[in-house]
């Protein structure tokens, strides 16, 4: 496989899980946060990117992971 | 049996499974760099690694100067491809380690298995998701079941987490094959 064949696998894959992450959110929960913890969790969303999202609600990772839950967005892997 | 070292956001999860204990089977020694250490915060995720340190099923991994230099290096490589998802420190220690000392990296960090399968020099490195080590806990009957898919279902229903469907459909094909045997 080629590096741009590579490229466009991961590109689908990372789409799909993003897919996944915005269906099963707890949109009205995600909506009632206060505006840094709702930016994390809508960055969450956008990107999987756990460590920066946690850094965004000034949170550590596994406090981010547990609002995660509450929010009910999976962690796609 | 192997070593393996772990990353944060398989620590974290995986520690929320009622079968936890059962990877402790799986590997030699599990180490966990300190840089991971200092990140985790709960109380039953802390009494679970202690537990563990304290039967020496895991190990605390302490990174030398030369491992911390390649792991920065190869945070800058993963931030410089476009596609790729970016690897922070604690994984990038991981992959290091994983490289150097043919540890298997147990990570959720997709970022980490884009890496192995886009750079030349980490091809090597083997990547485990708690997907890849519930196939094997079952492959080595180290978990019996009839059904393989309860387990994961079991496990994503306990930890939130998602497998990607058609990778997951392809572990379970090949695990129903064996699990007449496993069963």
């Amino acid at each position: 496989m080629s590096l741009e064949e590579k490229l466009e696998k991961w590109r689908r894959l990372e789409e799909e899980a993003r897919r996944i992450r915005r269906e099963e959110a707890d949109w009205k929960f995600i909506e009632k946060q206060p505006p840094k913890i709702r930016a994390a969790l809508k960055y969450y969303i956008a990107t999987g990117d756990i460590r920066l999202s946690s850094s965004i609600a000034s949170m550590n990772i596994q406090e981010f992971r547990l609002l995660l839950r509450k929010a009910r967005i999976p962690v796609v892997c | 049996m192997d070593f393996a070292i772990a990353d944060t956001c398989f620590l974290i999860d995986w520690s929320l499974w009622r079968r936890r204990d059962a990877i402790f089977e799986l590997f030699k020694t599990i180490f966990v760099p300190e840089t991971v250490m200092r990140e985790v915060v709960s109380a039953d995720t802390i009494e679970w690694i202690t537990d563990a340190l304290i039967k020496g099923v895991l190990s605390l991994f302490t990174e030398t100067p030369d491992i911390l230099e390649e792991a920065r290096v190869l945070v800058e490589k993963s931030r410089s491809i476009p596609v790729l998802r970016g690897v922070d420190l604690p994984e990038a220690i991981c992959l290091v380690v994983g490289r150097r000392r043919g540890y298997i990296v147990l990570t959720e960090n997709r970022g980490a298995l884009m890496i192995t399968d886009i750079l030349e020099e980490y091809r090597k490195v083997k990547v485990w998701r708690a997907l890849e080590v519930i196939a094997n806990l079952i492959k080595k009957r180290l978990l019996r079941t009839r059904d393989p898919t309860e387990i994961f279902n079991e496990y994503e229903r306990e930890t939130y987490h998602r497998f990607p469907r058609g990778e997951l459909e392809v572990v379970i094909d090949e695990l129903r094959r064996e699990v007449g045997e496993v069963a």
